[in-house]
């Protein structure tokens, strides 16, 4: 192979090799694209979840007690019993678990949305420690809470006031903004798992509907084995009975309703699409390029070049072509995903997620989790499209080999 | 066939389908001799010239050139001896437009194992002779119709061949500038010994040919 003669047919053939690069280009952009976007709403699927430290969260609906006084469970979440979770705990696939108990506290004068959690387990609602805006994070055994920044401003409560939940008295340590971690698991009240069973456990409304025994709770949350996610989730609905709902990435996914978060035999397909069209440019740019150039391959023949002399020769540029396709392809690609970084997607959060009552105002209200769209280009995605582009301009090689071969010079050659 | 003969042609035919276009012809160049095939065209000049350079596969008989039979041989068998035993100039020249003088000249060069300078040497020291030093850089779409031609046989003699097959050299260029292509070839025949077998049909220039050899209908009639 010659570098001075490739360099100069690709240099003065511009419009052959612009074109050629461009085609290819937009093929290996658009698969990198493809992909970047699917993961991207992969990733932004895992973001409701993550906020509150988990990759499953788990609760069983039931009923609410007619008379709405004093603790009751939220109908979307009733007691999942302690021989329950252990069960759970040991499943495969399991790496952490969190527990809570959730509880709407309807006092006479003030309805209260209480979460009472591990303080100390790192996954689970402890995450919103680092969401503590005002006074300290609660300490065990000592009928701590903290109150929700909003809740405790519209109430004109303040950081070392007692308050009053279904008749007890607890000492407000500090405000945690909740809307700046999660949208999962939010409250107006938080305190320590053990306060809020004991709620539960003093609650005759509550026992009527749904009976709770000490180290039962209502919300589970698991970090969970990536891979292992799905079986897992089939496995819980196998202990909690069908109806128990199994939030996990897959199940945000779906609701996020985009082609790309639909399927993934979608971004599969259109990959596919996109990896043929760039097979399809660069054979017609090198079959045209054999095509335009017959003459020229017979003098070379013709002066001693051998089929594999000359084959190398143009598969060569074919390789460079390819590899600068490669280049702008990702370029482009990198360009298109900055752009569309500054994308919102909104992820709407299941009502019996959320845990605001729907019969107080604002509970009906659809809540959705807003974000950036996570879009980035992973190196191992940049470096597969590229060396696929280069493996492309390869694989011309064997048109180029039987094309070349037929050409005969004595053919091409025989003046006008 | 003599101990100097550089190429022979044995009851050489050739048919394209029904048509037999090049009809039992025997021919034969002596070394350093230069012979013209002259006739009109469509009477199989062309043809013969491509099956005795071996880029042609004759349908019946023989081609012996330096000493070693190419009927039988593979493509890239024949390209090999071509690269070291024959140079060619055609009608149009056919160099390469994105190459320059000098790489034009270098081609056949190119997938021989030697370091560039060696083959930048050789071809300026041809183009040199050639009186075209000056226009060494420059591509074939600058230079004039006899020009390209003089690079063309630059091209042809950079491997140092024992023959050089030149089908029509000038008939592209006018009279005057024909004239000195042939006084190149000429020279080159005299001075370097280079064996040439040059097709044309214009009676006239084949006269400054050492022997003329006459086609008609496929065959060789004087």
């Amino acid at each position: 192979m010659n570098v001075g003669y490739l360099i100069r047919e690709l240099y003065y053939q511009k419009r052959r090799t612009l074109a050629a690069i461009l085609g290819l280009s937009i093929g290996i952009a658009l698969l990198i694209i493809l992909n970047a976007l699917s993961m991207a709403y992969r990733q932004a699927a895992h973001a409701p979840l993550k906020e509150i430290g988990a990759d499953i969260t788990v609760q069983r609906p039931g009923d609410v007690p007619k008379d709405l006084s004093g603790a009751v469970f939220p109908c979307s979440a009733v007691t999942i019993s302690q021989a329950e979770v252990e069960k759970i705990q040991g499943l495969p696939g399991i790496r952490g678990m969190g527990k809570a108990v959730l509880l709407w506290v309807f006092d006479p004068n003030r309805a209260w949305i209480v979460l009472g959690i591990e303080q100390n387990n790192s996954v689970g609602p402890a995450i919103l420690r680092s969401a503590v805006t005002e006074g300290r994070f609660f300490q065990e055994g000592t009928s701590e809470a903290l109150v929700e920044a909003a809740y405790a401003r519209q109430f004109g409560i303040k950081v070392g006031d007692l308050i009053s939940v279904a008749d007890r008295k607890f000492t407000v340590v500090g405000f945690v903004d909740a809307s700046r971690a999660s949208k999962i698991a939010v409250a107006n009240v938080y305190m320590t798992l053990a306060d809020a069973q004991n709620l539960a456990l003093s609650s005759k409304q509550l026992q009527s509907v749904s009976p709770f025994k000490p180290g039962d709770v209502n919300l589970l949350f698991i970090k969970a084995e990536q891979e292992k996610i799905t079986p897992l989730a089939a496995s819980l609905k196998g202990i909690l009975g069908k109806k128990a709902t199994v939030a996990t990435p897959d199940s945000f996914l779906k609701l996020l309703g985009s082609l790309f978060a639909l399927s993934d035999k979608f971004t599969l397909a259109a990959s596919l699409i996109a990896i043929i069209v760039a097979i399809l440019i660069a054979f017609k740019t090198m079959a045209g390029n054999i095509a335009e150039r017959a003459r020229e391959i017979g003098v070379l023949k013709a002066v001693g070049w051998t089929n594999r002399n000359v084959v190398t020769q143009l598969l060569m540029e074919s390789v460079v072509q390819c590899f600068l396709a490669g280049i702008l392809g990702l370029l482009i690609a990198l360009v298109v995903a900055f752009g569309l970084s500054f994308m919102k997607i909104s992820i709407p959060i299941p009502w019996d997620m959320a845990p605001t009552p729907h019969f107080l105002p604002g509970g009906g209200d659809q809540i959705f989790k807003t974000l950036r769209l996570p879009i980035h280009v992973p190196w191992t995605l940049a470096l597969f499209s590229f060396v696929l582009s280069i493996v492309i301009g390869g694989m011309t090689g064997a048109l180029l080999g039987r094309q070349i071969a037929k050409i005969k010079p004595s053919e091409v050659l025989r003046h006008e | 066939m003599s101990k100097s003969t550089i190429l022979a042609g044995e009851e050489l035919s050739k048919k394209y389908g029904a048509l037999e276009v090049v009809k039992g012809v025997s021919i034969s160049v002596d070394a350093g001799e230069f012979v013209c095939l002259v006739g009109k065209s469509g009477c199989g000049k062309t043809t013969l010239l491509s099956l005795l350079s071996g880029l042609e596969r004759p349908t019946k008989g023989d081609v012996v050139l330096n000493g070693k039979k190419i009927n039988g041989s593979s493509e890239d068998e024949l390209a090999l001896f071509r690269r070291q035993n024959v140079g060619f100039i055609f009608q149009s020249f056919n160099l390469i437009p994105t190459l320059s003088a000098w790489e034009n000249v270098a081609l056949p060069l190119f997938p021989v194992k030697m370091t560039g300078e060696e083959r930048k040497r050789r071809a300026t020291e041809l183009l040199t002779q050639m009186e075209l030093g000056h226009r060494m850089d420059h591509l074939p779409s600058a230079l004039s119709g006899g020009e390209k031609q003089r690079v063309a046989i630059a091209r042809a003699l950079v491997n140092r061949p024992k023959i050089i097959f030149a089908d029509e050299p000038t008939g592209n260029l006018d009279s005057a500038t024909g004239d000195a292509i042939m006084d190149i070839l000429n020279r080159l025949n005299t001075k370097e010994g280079v064996a040439i077998l040059m097709v044309t049909h214009e009676v006239e220039l084949a006269k400054k040919a050492e022997r003329l050899v006459r086609m008609h209908d496929g065959e060789v009639i004087s």
